[in-house]
């Protein structure tokens, strides 16, 4: 059996089972493109009324988009009725398949998945062939979210009665995905927001520094980190009425008197051999693995059902609850990620540590979990505390062997301690939530006073005046490097280069055209200064062989379109969208006329040369 | 319906039910029975009866679909123990679990052009145009439900009283769709596109843009430096605002929502989403009036899966015709057998299947 099925037998079957028009998913654009290459020979041709309505139609569309016209895809789409649509194409080239699309001329499209919403037409039938996608580097499972979004495109309105999702098996393809995505409900989203140089600077532009918290506190992110403050506040709540027995008896503070005490007696024989190998890292992370918190391991997520400390080493342990329902023991060391998200837990002392209700429902909200979770911010502590040898010597001192209290200190101590160091723990965890926006602006603050963008009241200096215009990508470096003079002398085919590399972030290989040598100097220049700055800001790929493309196609305003392509083995899709995003990176350094006339002047000549041909044809 | 037919209705649904309609909008229903989950539900939608009633019936309709067990007739207890009800009696000898399943014929049946009927609004979509009138609205229903509609009107209404309209799409590409498909609703001159360094008919009433664009303008705005008419600007649509949730990009329709002038209303349209509510609710918290919600999770053209193996053999993908939602295992037994044995085919072996 071959291990997905032929695109012309996938046709002619949708065809004979009258489910066309459809949209095939595919993995790839490779898998796109092979997909129409298989119909070269294929036989299933449309009847004459149908390619001349295609031909029609595309005529009509040339006429607004003359790039169309030269796609050498286009015999096919009228042969057969099929086109591929995806990245690797121009915009007017999707545009027209859209609009045969449209008017129902087609009766297949072959697409990617790597952005549902990019795929902004319906048609009868979906084919689906994959329940992951490539998310940056890897490969992840498509959320319920992304299957409904896609499934969603069967169907039309007014033109269906019903819509088919249809799955295909491919090598990867994982069945219970797509069934849970069909079946499920989508997930809850959560806010990514995330603060950037630019943000910071145009937020004290418009307001003083004092409002800006309350500014930050509208943000989604923070009405979520709420709703999470919100819920350990009640459990604070409840956690005061289960503290009432243990308020203040001999002494006020009985809880660390008692727990000092106990430590001393405990200590005194085998004072640091314990835990000496701990790391305060570890210890800092080990607080916060406790029952209910969603953890990363090296194989998926879990959640953590005790805490425990190994019985010869004391080596801080977990017991986790696995994707796979099992109950794992696992060092804490190992855990690579504590996510900010923690799960009511119904403990119990024996296995499986909890009730078997909240077993159960742990067990349903980790299938639950978003793909994407926020980290636990986790402040490490100077020190580790070990006790001074002073109070271990004094150990003669404590009132505690001969309290009357005594009796029932030692009784209650362990229950008043853990309520004692939860109620700690949540404060703790309730701050961070409340503060930790203000926290992560404060820090970019103290970034842009260090570089003079900001004066040390938070004022924007003459140099963070202009910078806020920047409001990109990469913003530092790019703003670094005008203030270095780097571009002085520049003309715009070398800003051009430049900004094409700091906007290219694929780092698939390919062959491109030479460099110049004054782009290359340029651009050793920018890399140094890209490296200097990473600690505040994570460098680009600055990838010389995409800014000589750019560079090109500035360079030699006689250079045509299908030129420019044949210099590269970038798709001209990408290539259009590499000039297009450095067409926007132009367009920001255009706005500092004012303070630089000359590099905005560079700026807008590159802009002119850059749009041509079929650059010019959208907007 | 009114809140106490609402209400009738809930009680008569399975627990099973009802959970279903709280996930998404009741925080952590598992803990509840039935009566306090009932109360739950119906507070948290009493902001949008309409969407529960619709996601109610639309349980209702398909459970009724689901087959199932026959009922036994009503009878004296005690006497049903002597025959224990059986699923209906297996047909010809065929395995029992077939028995259950759709046959492909019945799942494919209806496939075709429905007759054209005149343009009638869909219940939702006037009750979110009506809530626009008094205040910011975020709509959460499924691809195809027709939000453009919803947009459209919006900006009609909004263009008639003089004020100007921003249309934000995450994508360049998709901008580009709908300044053509706007310009021809409202004619050339009422539509305008904004890129980064282009202006199409920046005058008109009528602006699209992608959402980053519209930051930068609010920005702008912000410091004094305004360029655009937002004196003027009545109301900012923000469509695939699930986009929120972009691990890059989604700050941006943070930033946009905060930064919208308060006299703007703000309509949200975003596909199916897990809590709606949430960012309703923010929106309310942040600006001038309470946010409306208008979800609804039914799809308007019915979706059905199936399965077709490389062999070219279609057949259903579920035991019923319609997806059994929550019900992830319903498979059809002859596409589990299917998928299995294309499975054995392809897995090299020693790879463990998940
Ligand atoms: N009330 C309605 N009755 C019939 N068809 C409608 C109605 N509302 C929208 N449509 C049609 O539904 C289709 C999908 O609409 P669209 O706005 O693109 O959906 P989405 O919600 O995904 O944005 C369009 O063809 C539109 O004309
Ligand atoms: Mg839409």
């Amino acid at each position: 059996m071959p291990p997905s099925i032929h695109p012309v037998d996938l046709i002619a079957s949708l065809r004979q089972k009258h489910l066309t028009p459809a949209i095939v998913f595919l993995t790839s654009r490779r898998a796109c493109d092979e997909a129409m290459q298989s119909f070269d020979h294929a036989d299933i041709v449309l009847p004459p009324v149908r390619q001349d309505a295609i031909a029609a139609a595309l005529e009509r569309v040339i006429t607004q988009y003359p790039s169309v016209a030269e796609h050498p895809l286009i015999p096919t789409v009228q042969r057969i009725g099929v086109a591929a649509h995806h990245a690797g194409h121009l915009p007017s080239w999707k545009i027209a398949i859209e609009e045969l699309m449209r008017q129902g001329c087609l009766d297949a499209v072959f697409a990617t998945t790597t952005l549902a919403a990019g795929v902004d037409f319906p048609a009868r039938t979906v084919i689906i062939t994959q329940s992951s996608i490539r998310k940056s580097r890897d490969f992840t499972d498509l959320t319920i979210g992304e299957v409904q979004q896609i499934a969603g495109r069967a169907g039309r309105r007014g033109k269906d009665q019903v819509g088919f999702a249809v799955i295909t098996p491919s090598p990867y393809i994982d069945l219970g995905v797509l069934t849970k995505g069909f079946t499920g409900h989508p997930e809850s989203i959560d806010s990514q927001f995330s603060i950037s140089y630019p943000m910071v600077l145009n937020l004290l532009k418009a307001h003083p520094h004092e409002q800006i918290q309350a500014i930050l506190a509208k943000s989604f992110a923070q009405f979520q980190l709420n709703q999470r403050a919100e819920l350990l506040e009640r459990k604070l709540d409840g956690l005061h009425v289960q503290m009432e027995p243990f308020g203040p008896r001999v002494c006020t503070d009985w809880i660390s008197q008692w727990q000092t005490f106990d430590q001393v007696r405990r200590q005194r024989p085998q004072r640091h051999q314990i835990r000496k190998h701990e790391s305060p890292e570890l210890s800092a992370r080990f607080h916060f693995m406790t029952p209910g918190r969603v953890v990363g391991l090296a194989r998926g997520r879990g959640i953590v059902l005790r805490q425990y400390r190994s019985k010869g080493q004391k080596n801080p342990m977990i017991s986790v609850l696995r994707l796979d329902g099992a109950v794992t023991e696992c060092p804490a060391s190992n855990v690579g990620d504590i996510f900010d998200r923690i799960f009511e837990c119904d403990e119990t002392p024996a296995f499986p540590w909890c009730s078997a209700a909240a077993f159960d429902e742990l067990s349903y909200q980790l299938t639950e979990l978003p793909t994407r979770l926020p980290t636990l911010p986790i402040m490490v502590p100077k020190d580790s505390e070990v006790l001074p040898d002073a109070i271990v010597q004094s150990l003669g001192d404590f009132p505690c062997p001969s309290c009357p209290s005594r009796p029932a200190c030692q009784k209650d101590f362990a229950t008043a301690l853990r309520l004692r160091q939860e109620q700690h723990r949540h404060t703790k965890s309730i701050q961070a939530l409340r503060a930790s926006l203000w926290h992560r602006f404060q820090e970019r603050v103290e970034v842009l006073q260090k570089f003079g963008y900001l004066s040390p009241s938070a004022h924007l200096t003459d140099e963070g005046e202009w910078a806020r215009l920047i409001r990109i990508d990469h913003s530092l470096l790019i703003t670094e490097m005008i203030r270095a003079e780097a571009f002085t002398g520049a003309d715009p085919s070398l800003l051009t280069g430049v900004m094409a590399s700091i906007t290219h972030d694929d780092d698939r290989p390919g062959s491109f055209p030479r460099i110049s040598p004054g782009l290359s100097s340029l651009l050793g220049q920018v890399r140094k200064l890209a490296e200097s700055l990473s600690p505040y800001e994570e460098p680009p790929l600055l990838r010389a062989d995409v800014a000589a493309l750019a560079e090109r196609w500035i360079a030699d305003p006689t250079l045509t379109w299908i030129g420019l392509c044949r210099l590269t083995t970038m798709a001209e899709g990408d290539i259009y969208r590499l000039l297009a995003r450095t067409l926007e990176f132009l367009s920001q350094i255009h706005t500092l006329r004012a303070t630089h006339p000359g590099l905005a002047d560079t700026a807008s000549r590159a802009i002119t040369l850059i749009r041509r041909g079929v650059l010019e044809e959208l907007p | 319906m009114t809140i106490d037919e609402l209400e009738q209705l809930l009680v008569q649904q399975p627990v099973a039910v009802l959970h279903r309609l709280a996930r998404g909008r009741v925080h952590r229903h598992f803990r509840a029975g039935k009566r306090r989950l009932i109360e739950m539900i119906l507070q948290h939608s009493s902001q949008n009866l309409a969407g529960l009633e619709s996601d109610v019936q639309a349980l209702i309709a398909e459970r009724q679909s689901q087959p199932q067990p026959p009922q036994p007739p009503a009878r004296p207890a005690g006497r049903t123990a002597v025959a224990p009800p059986r699923r209906t009696a297996p047909r010809g000898g065929e395995p029992e679990t077939a028995e259950a399943a759709v046959s492909l014929t019945t799942w494919l049946e209806g496939i075709g052009v429905p007759a054209p009927q005149p343009f009638v609004p869909d219940p939702w979509q006037n009750e979110a145009l009506a809530a626009l009138d008094e205040t910011d609205v975020v709509v959460s229903v499924p691809t195809g439900s027709g939000k453009t509609y919803v947009a459209v009107e919006a900006a009609k209404r909004a263009i008639a009283h003089n004020q100007t309209v921003i249309y934000t799409s995450p994508l360049k590409a998709l901008s580009n769709t709908k300044y053509t498909e706007f310009s021809k609703i409202f004619g050339p001159d009422k539509v305008g596109i904004l890129t980064g360094d282009r202006q199409e008919n920046g005058q008109a009433p009528l602006l699209i843009m992608t959402t980053e664009i519209l930051r930068n303008l609010l920005y702008d705005a912000a410091s004094g430096e305004i360029d655009i008419r937002l004196d003027t600007l009545g109301l900012v649509i923000l469509d695939e605002s699930q986009y929120i949730a972009d691990p890059e990009r989604g700050v941006v329709w943070e930033e946009t929502i905060i930064f919208c002038p308060s006299q703007a209303k703000l309509l949200l349209l975003s596909a199916s989403i897990g809590n709606p509510q949430d960012i309703a609710d923010w929106l309310t918290s942040i600006r001038p009036t309470t946010c409306r919600l208008v979800r609804h999770s039914k799809r308007t053209v019915p979706l059905r899966a199936g399965y077709l193996h490389p062999n070219g053999k279609l057949v259903p993908l579920f035991k019923t015709a319609a997806i059994p939602s929550g019900h992830a295992g319903h498979l059809h037994p002859e596409a589990k057998r299917l998928f299995f044995e294309y499975e054995e085919e392809t897995l090299p072996s020693g790879r463990p299947r998940r």
